[in-house]
């Protein structure tokens, strides 16, 4: 681990100005549960470390009447157990339960848990990849069981974050602070692919971090559902995840957001399996065309071909416990 | 003096004949009905507290003055020809206080032909220099200073296309271990083929498997002089001791390595290694002491393994279902240096059949090398064979369990002239695992998933082992002027139960309680020597030893206790803290007293372990029963119960014996479902040398284990009448997993790990997944 400088600003603009002047040679600490694997491992090397801990703001779950706002710095196993998540949020608490383990979701946040890098062990590893600024991806002939069957593009990574793709699900936006100010963009939107940027994985700039979450208000008659695959029982990054959000009325899916997680590089909105659900009754038909419209487009590569059947099971599974 | 002969002894499956003496202290069988106080009782662990409050000191936690912290630099290159070690920037980084490579120390010969940092490479991870600095963070800095010119050689990391003639060699004779392969039969399989009703061929593979022990590997050096004391996490003091003096060229006396509390070896710590040699090397080159514990990437990518294997198994059956013969011809991984691999013990022991070949390779590849590992060669092979024995047997439609008792083995046939087993309860084990699970009404269980695309289903595989034990092994018992009394041995606690059974037997044997028994370990300086602890042998060889000891420190004791109550020695016995007449009990001496009345008059009783019994073979047997749950949508494998019935004679603490099951249970799940090293195909470097990505299973992971205990005495085994239980329970568990998802699925998968991936593919296609 390469030494490093170490800030633990009391606040929100000491950390844009240390991040705005260190001309992207820093990093932020939230929890630490993966910036620490990332320094020791190698994988990051910056010359500052800008530690959140110490704000003051950023730890709550604040309710309104649009919706519900979470601090970045809120601890997962927080918002799994508070109240109002609990009543209004199944989905997100679902996918919560199912992220690494309990001492895990002591330590790691909400902000942290969306921006965490992916688990790549070619990223990880001594490989001069794509996403380090390399010449190729090597997961394509090399060892790519985890790897992603949608949405890679040269580089084939998958988005490691089970909260996020919850929350894409929900429609939830992300709160962004930086030296030019604050701006609030869609979750959805905060993701990008490797066809916009091969280096990371959202639209954070150097200076900026995110700071807020705004899940708004679900309409009458929503229901959501989370269902993940890992090879590990206990903890484990998922194999593929599928988080589900409909709005039903009179057994008639009005509207339907579906995220998949574990098998793109981003949380893979999937508009062909919620084309298939809109308008349309739920029932078994509906849910295997939806599941079915998920996986499509997918394009496994050698090792990695079994994640198109699991991702069409796992949708039909969330899709049948709404349809429940 | 006493008496010289030849006997016989097994480690990990190794037998050879040595000389030993014959104990002149007689100690008898601790039959079935000997009345025992502590021994066989379920005794926690002496050291429990030590180790759950962290008072115990493990190697890790050796601090001395001035104490210097060292790291190894490893080959980037899985084959390739180190031409030069540039430290000049390292040694000018601040804090570092030496640097050495083969480009300045003298050369120290390992793995026969290679050296302790050998010029040529042969895997990734291979030592080429080590830093010795004043922090651990200063060292890794100063590993990324040195400089190293390497000519990369072509390489292999698979065993198949290891044996290809147009593969790169490793080594001149080719990678072929011994050129040729290992070849064993008794009978004539082309005759067994001819007499069978039905000939059945089937492919297996299993994974690496890395013993991922939760204390790395590492050492602390420290000279005084020309004296060197090393801590080391290891399960051989003494091999440690001996070849680390032979590697330095210095006397075996001034070399002490001490071991007291370690955190899992599993047949990874049997010998010296090279990071202890550096570590003295470090130690004496900047004359303060140098502490080398292995990061967990290095522990998992250079420490040892168990080995994969290609096992391509044909076995002829008559349709009464006795078997007629088995073949095995088998590929092992042996890694880059000679390991030890192979897989054939369970197919040449495990059933009767007359008619038996197993021709074995081992493949050099440049990959880590192969390692003893809880059983080795045993665990792989009882995946395949005893997957196999469910074909066969669903082939000719006969009942698993009964196929098996059909061809039940009384005497060791891969014996040259075949003993009976000293005691062999497999079938009693048979039962009663039958009935916990459920054997005969598992079809209820089959159809009782919770929901349709949830399959349940039960299977069972047997297992066979040493286990036995033997000589050479010493321990001394000292009873102080209090009456307390100290045990020593050179022997180890990997964290087994082994101090606590020590205690037990030296407590019983004296007549006192538990608590007055201090027993220490591990120390070449203090302790006579015991061998290394592996092949389950390290309660069934230092055991007796220490009984003995225990007996002899005893009756120089009733010495003076006999002047007290004025009778003859001979006619005084000992029990729960007095000693008394044995024809008049009433007529007594607290035990403490005598010591009293023997003051500073040294009590020093000798014991050592005995010959083994002619005639027999000295085996541990063992079943397991595995209920799972399959989810034929998300292809999740869930072990529901597993039952495991064990029998090494007499179960010195059922507490630890237990323990040892449920441990095994635990890493063999792993085994079955999860766990498996994976090397990048294009440059040979490993990609999951972390518990992240490489899947030991947690204690969330795992159902309730239900360990099944027979507790009778193997009254020819040894004066204690029990063998070890280490090992047995690992056999069994994957292959009766393995087959409960056959039985589940109706789809054999033929291939360790049972990961979901697989499983989809076999419900997908029915075609068996061939990919290692």
């Amino acid at each position: 681990m390469r030494a490093f400088e170490y800030f633990a600003p009391q606040q929100l603009a000491d950390v844009i100005h240390t991040l705005s002047t260190a001309g992207g040679n820093a990093r932020v600490c939230a929890g630490g549960t993966d910036i620490l694997g990332r320094l020791k491992d190698g994988v990051d090397t910056p010359d500052k470390l800008v530690c959140l801990k110490t704000l003051p703001e950023m730890r709550y779950v604040r309710e309104s009447n649009d919706g519900v706002r979470i601090g970045a710095l809120t601890t997962l196993s927080t918002i799994e157990e508070d109240p109002i998540i609990r009543k209004s949020f199944p989905l997100l608490v679902e996918a919560l339960y199912v992220t690494a383990a309990p001492q895990i979701r002591n330590q790691a946040t909400m902000g942290g848990s969306i921006c965490q890098r992916p688990r790549c062990w070619y990223l990880r590893g001594p490989f001069d990849c794509l996403r380090k600024g390399g010449a190729k991806c090597f997961a394509v002939d090399g060892e790519n069981k985890y790897h992603a069957i949608l949405g890679g593009h040269l580089c084939y990574i998958v988005h490691p974050s089970d909260s996020a793709t919850a929350l894409v699900a929900l429609n939830a936006s992300a709160k962004i602070q930086g030296s030019k100010g604050e701006k609030t963009v869609p979750l959805e939107k905060f993701f990008v692919g490797p066809e916009v940027n091969i280096l990371k994985e959202n639209i954070l700039e150097d200076d900026e971090i995110l700071t807020e979450i705004f899940i708004p208000t679900p309409s009458a008659g929503a229901r959501g559902a989370f269902s993940k695959s890992r090879e590990r029982q206990s903890y484990d990054f998922a194999l593929a995840s599928a988080a589900v959000q409909c709005t039903m009325k009179n057994g008639v899916c009005a509207e339907a957001r579906v995220v998949l997680g574990g098998v793109a590089p981003i949380p893979w909105r999937s508009i062909e399996a919620e084309e298939e659900l809109k308008g349309k009754k739920l029932d078994p038909k509906t849910i295997e065309r939806a599941a079915a419209a998920a996986v499509r487009k997918a394009k496994p590569m050698t090792q990695n071909i079994y994640k198109v059947d699991l991702t069409r099971q796992l949708l039909s599974k969330s899709l049948s416990q709404i349809m429940v | 003096m006493p008496k010289k002969v030849k006997t016989t002894v097994e480690f990990e499956g190794r037998v050879s004949e040595i000389l030993v003496d014959i104990p002149d202290i007689e100690t008898p069988l601790w039959g079935n009905d000997a009345e025992l106080d502590i021994v066989g009782h379920p005794i926690p662990r002496v050291d429990g507290d030590k180790r759950v409050t962290g008072a115990a000191k493990y190697t890790s936690d050796i601090l001395l003055p001035h104490m210097l912290y060292g790291r190894i630099l490893r080959s980037a290159h899985p084959h390739a020809v180190v031409k030069s070690v540039n430290s000049s920037e390292a040694e000018k980084l601040p804090g570092v206080k030496a640097v050495i490579s083969a480009f300045n120390t003298d050369p120290i010969r390992w793995h026969g032909s290679s050296s302790l940092f050998d010029k040529t490479a042969r895997l990734v991870g291979d030592e080429v220099a080590a830093v010795a600095a004043v922090d651990e963070e200063t060292a890794a800095d100063a590993l990324e200073l040195i400089k190293v010119d390497y000519e990369t050689l072509p390489f292999v990391t698979d065993m198949e296309e290891a044996m290809k003639d147009t593969a790169p060699k490793l080594w001149p004779n080719g990678n072929v271990v011994g050129g040729k392969p290992s070849i064993y039969e008794r009978g004539s399989v082309s005759k067994g083929f001819a007499e069978a009703d039905l000939v059945i061929e089937e492919t297996f593979r299993t994974q690496t498997e890395l013993h991922t022990c939760l204390e790395t590997h590492g050492s602390v050096a420290f000279w005084e002089g020309d004296k060197l004391t090393v801590w080391d996490s290891t399960q051989a003091v003494f091999n440690v001791r001996d070849a680390l003096a032979a590697a330095l060229n210095i006397p075996s006396n001034h070399v002490r390595v001490i071991k007291q509390y370690m955190g899992g070896g599993f047949g990874s710590k049997l010998e010296l290694g090279k990071y202890t040699v550096i570590a003295a090397l470090l130690a004496r080159r900047t004359n303060r002491p140098v502490r080398l514990m292995l990061t967990r990437e290095e522990d998992q990518m250079n420490t040892g393994n168990r080995p994969a294997t290609l096992q391509h198994v044909k076995v002829g059956v008559k349709k009464d279902g006795t078997l007629t013969a088995i073949e095995l011809k088998s590929v092992n991984a042996n890694g880059a240096y000679l390991g030890g691999a192979g897989c054939g013990a369970p197919y040449r022991e495990m059933y009767l059949c007359a008619n038996v070949r197993t021709e074995e390779y081992a493949v050099y590849v440049n990959t880590g090398r192969s390692r003893p590992a809880r059983a080795p060669g045993h665990v792989q092979g009882t995946f395949g064979l005893e997957s196999m024995m469910d074909v066969v047997s669903r082939k000719i439609g006969m009942d698993p369990l009964e196929f098996r008792k059909k061809n039940y083995a009384t005497v060791n046939q891969a014996q040259t002239n075949p003993k009976p087993y000293s005691a062999k309860l497999l079938d009693q084990l048979y039962e009663a695992g039958a009935k916990k699970i459920d054997w005969w009404n598992r079809d209820k269980s089959r159809n009782s998933g919770d929901f349709h695309s949830r399959k349940r289903g039960v299977g069972m595989a047997s297992q066979i082992w040493g286990g036995g034990g033997g000589p050479p092994a010493y321990a001394l018992v000292k009873i102080n002027r209090d009456g307390s009394v100290n045990v020593l041995s050179g022997t180890q606690d990997l964290g087994t139960g082994t101090k606590t059974i020590i205690s037990q037997i030296a407590a019983e044997e004296l007549g006192i309680a538990l608590a007055d028994v201090a027993v220490d370990l591990g120390d070449t300086e203090t302790c006579p020597f015991s061998g290394s602890s592996g092949g389950s042998t390290t309660a069934a060889s230092v055991g007796p030893a220490v009984r003995t000891a225990a007996a002899d420190a005893r009756l120089q004791l009733f010495e003076y206790a006999a002047l007290e109550l004025k009778v003859k020695p001979e006619e005084l016995s000992s029990r729960r803290g007095k000693i008394f007449v044995k024809s008049d009990p009433q007529k007594s001496l607290p035990f403490k007293e005598a010591a009293r009345k023997a003051g500073n008059n040294m009590i020093i009783g000798k014991g050592f372990r005995g010959p083994n019994p002619d005639g027999y073979s000295l085996n541990t047997f063992g079943a397991h029963f595995a209920e799972v749950e399959v989810d034929m949508e998300t292809g999740r494998v869930t072990v529901l119960r597993h039952v495991a019935a064990h029998h090494s004679g007499r179960p010195f603490n059922p507490l630890t014996m237990t323990s040892q099951i449920e441990g095994g249970v635990i890493q063999s799940m792993g085994y079955a479902l999860s766990e498996q090293r994976v090397i990048d195909p294009a440059s040979g470097i490993p990609l999951n040398m972390n518990m992240e990505n490489y899947k030991p299973m947690t204690a969330l992971d795992v159902p309730t284990i239900e360990p099944i205990l027979l507790t009778q005495v193997d009254e020819h085994c040894n004066t204690l009448g029990g063998k070890g239980i280490g090992e047995p329970p690992r056999i069994p568990a994957a292959a009766a997993i393995a087959n409960a998802v056959a039985d589940a699925i109706g789809i054999r998968i033929r291939e360790l790990p049972i990961t979901p991936d697989k499983v989809l593919a076999a419900l997908k296609s029915s075609v068996p997944s061939h990919k290692v």
